[in-house]
């Protein structure tokens, strides 16, 4: 099946062969046409133009975190934007291309030094993947040699074209802080992965223009391009699930290039099987945002699809606390620490034949359960934080701190942590049977 | 032929890397993030000055606050002299008491290694102090990023390590492979690494 058939420019009528339906692994099918996203319509966007409602809007725009931490991470919720990483990057200046362009007589070798200079730089997980339109967005097409805007429709098949490979990767979030997910802890772990991830990716990129070759950011959806280049797999939470890290990475902003590469393939490490029968991230989710059926086929793509936008407004519920949720990332059994029991049991799934992977997944998944828990809280402390006294209710005044300060600390739970809000205060989401 | 070990061989065969390392870009603007980082402005103090702990205490968060932002090693030192730095803002203190130095560990030293990947330690350091001097002022409390020459004493001097006969800074995790960044001077009150206050500004 063919997904786009136009030609790339009217010389070329004929002369190239459309895009085949590319295989994007067992998470993933693209069974339709697929018309390319409008990315002013992703939930930031609508939420900066107000559409997702007022309390939505007001968590964005006039929300000042209580932690020192959570106002240096994110500028959502900062005092002041200038001590915010992230846009120092974004006003970084574009290399110009190299006009002396290093020859490149090994793609394979290309590949390899790439992948090495994204690690050199930090980045943890770093892959390759083949151009698609189907990857783009719409309507945001830009020609890298002459940075005039392309037709919406032709635009993405004509970048996939001049710009064939996709560099994608990912700074991963430390486990033990992860645990602590709808607390400040893990909204740090969450955004300073971000800043590092955007700031290594605006690095990489100013180097493959140092070689002398185009580059384009913002084209393309994250998460088809890092299942593309094997990075991971769509997992139920509609997260890209890695092999060492789980769903702790974010799908950054890949960048296309025109530079000579060979194209990672697509893995299979047991989501698909694991998310039929898991489905821990649909039993947790604090908004059932995250189904318990099987994939649906949307924009012609069959995938676990969610509920973004009552995942989108829990936010202002539990501002209070936290700026982000991460309750699906932090229960899924991949996200698990990489150790040698987590790599043995992936390495189990993945060398099992896919029709008896399901016995496989169940005793995975009762492992899971019976040692960390159907829906694990734990207590984390990192620095001065610990998750175990209710915020608020403890001796020390310092924003976001809530550590153990002796007889006059009110922690009295051991081993579980304080998370809010909790499942059963959020029913107004869904109607249950 | 000389011995090689299969873990590094594949590494050496990588026929982009001396360039990576060590040829200037051919547009500064390739490094043009790395000076932006390490020359922001610094923002405005958060108005709602936070209670600390003890300096002792501080002094370990921010260490720990240090490594995860990417720091290899910390350490903190207590300052003797003018530590006003030039053409600070009107509002600003007139000294700062504490200086925290930050390192990194670098596979290659930038004062030699011009290239893009020569400068990553530059980068990182410059990542780690622009965190650090943003979350002390979001503590209501004074912190500015100076530039300063004769670090590797300073750096000695709070326990980070030795200096070798080139009176370069030798530590015990990565040897001489370590890159000083700009020092965070701030008046959060901390518990200093050196008994003794250290000339500011530093001599070479």
């Amino acid at each position: 099946m063919t997904v786009i058939t136009r030609p790339t420019e009217p010389s070329d009528k004929g002369a190239l062969e459309p895009f085949t339906v590319p295989y994007l692994g067992r998470t993933v099918r693209i069974v339709g046409p697929v018309a390319n996203i409008d990315p002013s319509t992703n939930p930031h966007q609508m939420n900066v133009r107000g559409e997702l409602g007022k309390a939505v809007f007001n968590w964005r725009h006039n929300t000042i975190s209580s932690d020192p931490l959570g106002r240096v991470g994110f500028d959502d919720h900062c005092a002041d934007r200038s001590h915010v990483l992230t846009n120092v990057v974004r006003r970084a200046p574009k290399v110009a291309v190299n006009p002396n362009r290093t020859p490149v007589a090994d793609p394979a070798a290309m590949s390899a030094h790439i992948k090495r200079v994204a690690r050199h730089f930090g980045l943890d997980v770093v892959g390759i993947g083949a151009s698609h339109p189907a990857y783009l967005f719409a309507g945001k097409a830009i020609n890298p040699d002459t940075g005039e805007a392309l037709d919406a429709v032709d635009g993405p098949e004509i970048l996939a074209r001049r710009l064939p490979f996709m560099v994608v990767g990912s700074v991963a979030w430390n486990y033990d802080m992860t645990k602590a997910h709808r607390h400040h802890v893990g909204d740090a772990a969450y955004d300073f992965t971000q800043q590092r991830t955007a700031l290594i990716l605006n690095i990489l990129e100013s180097y493959i223009r140092e070689l002398g070759y185009h580059t384009l950011r913002g084209a393309v959806q994250g998460q088809a391009a890092s299942v593309a280049a094997g990075i991971g797999e769509l997992g139920r939470n509609g997260l890209v699930i890695t092999e060492k890290y789980g769903a702790r990475i974010h799908s950054g902003d890949a960048i296309m290039t025109d530079l000579p590469l060979v194209a990672d393939q697509p893995l299979d490490i047991g989501v698909d099987d694991f998310c039929k029968v898991c489905k821990k991230c649909a039993i947790t989710c604090p908004t059932n945002s995250i189904s318990f059926d099987d994939k649906v086929v949307h924009n012609g793509i069959e995938k676990y699809k969610i509920n973004w936008e009552t995942c989108y407004k829990l936010r202002p519920l539990m501002v209070k606390w936290a700026a982000k949720c991460l309750t699906c990332v932090t229960v899924c059994p991949y996200t698990k620490p990489s150790t040698w029991w987590h790599d043995v049991a992936i390495f189990s799934l993945k060398r099992t034949p896919i029709p008896a992977r399901s016995l496989v997944a169940r005793g995975l998944k009762w492992l899971d359960d019976a040692i960390w828990g159907t829906a694990p809280n734990k207590r984390v402390r990192w620095l001065g934080y610990d998750t175990g006294v209710k915020p608020g209710e403890k001796a020390c005044t310092i924003p976001g701190c809530t550590a153990n300060h002796g007889e006059s600390s009110t922690a009295t739970v051991p081993n579980v942590g304080y998370y809010p809000p909790l499942k059963e205060n959020t029913n107004r989401f869904v109607q249950r049977g | 032929m000389p011995f090689t070990l299969p873990w590094t061989k594949k590494q050496d065969d990588d026929p982009y890397w001396d360039a990576f390392t060590n040829r200037p870009p051919a547009d500064p603007n390739a490094l043009a993030l790395f000076e932006m980082l390490r020359s922001a402005p610094d923002g405005n103090v958060y108005p709602v000055q936070s209670e600390v702990h003890s300096p002792d205490i501080m002094a370990q968060h921010l260490k720990g606050l240090a490594s995860f932002f990417g720091a290899d090693v910390v350490g903190i030192l207590r300052l003797a002299g003018n530590t006003a730095p030039a053409g600070r803002e009107p509002d600003a203190p007139t000294e700062y008491p504490f200086g925290i130095l930050v390192g990194v560990r670098a596979e290659h030293d930038p004062s030699t290694a011009a290239g893009m990947g020569g400068q990553t330690p530059v980068l990182k350091g410059a990542g780690v102090t622009f965190n650090l001097g943003a979350y002390i002022r979001e503590c209501g409390y004074h912190a500015t990023r100076t530039q300063a020459g004769g670090l590797d004493r300073l750096a000695a001097a709070c326990g980070l390590g030795t200096l070798n006969g080139a009176g370069r800074l030798v530590t015990a995790a990565f040897g001489d492979g370590i890159h000083l960044a700009d020092v965070v001077l701030t008046d959060l009150p901390l518990a200093p690494d050196g008994e003794e206050a250290a000339p500011w500004p530093p001599t070479s």
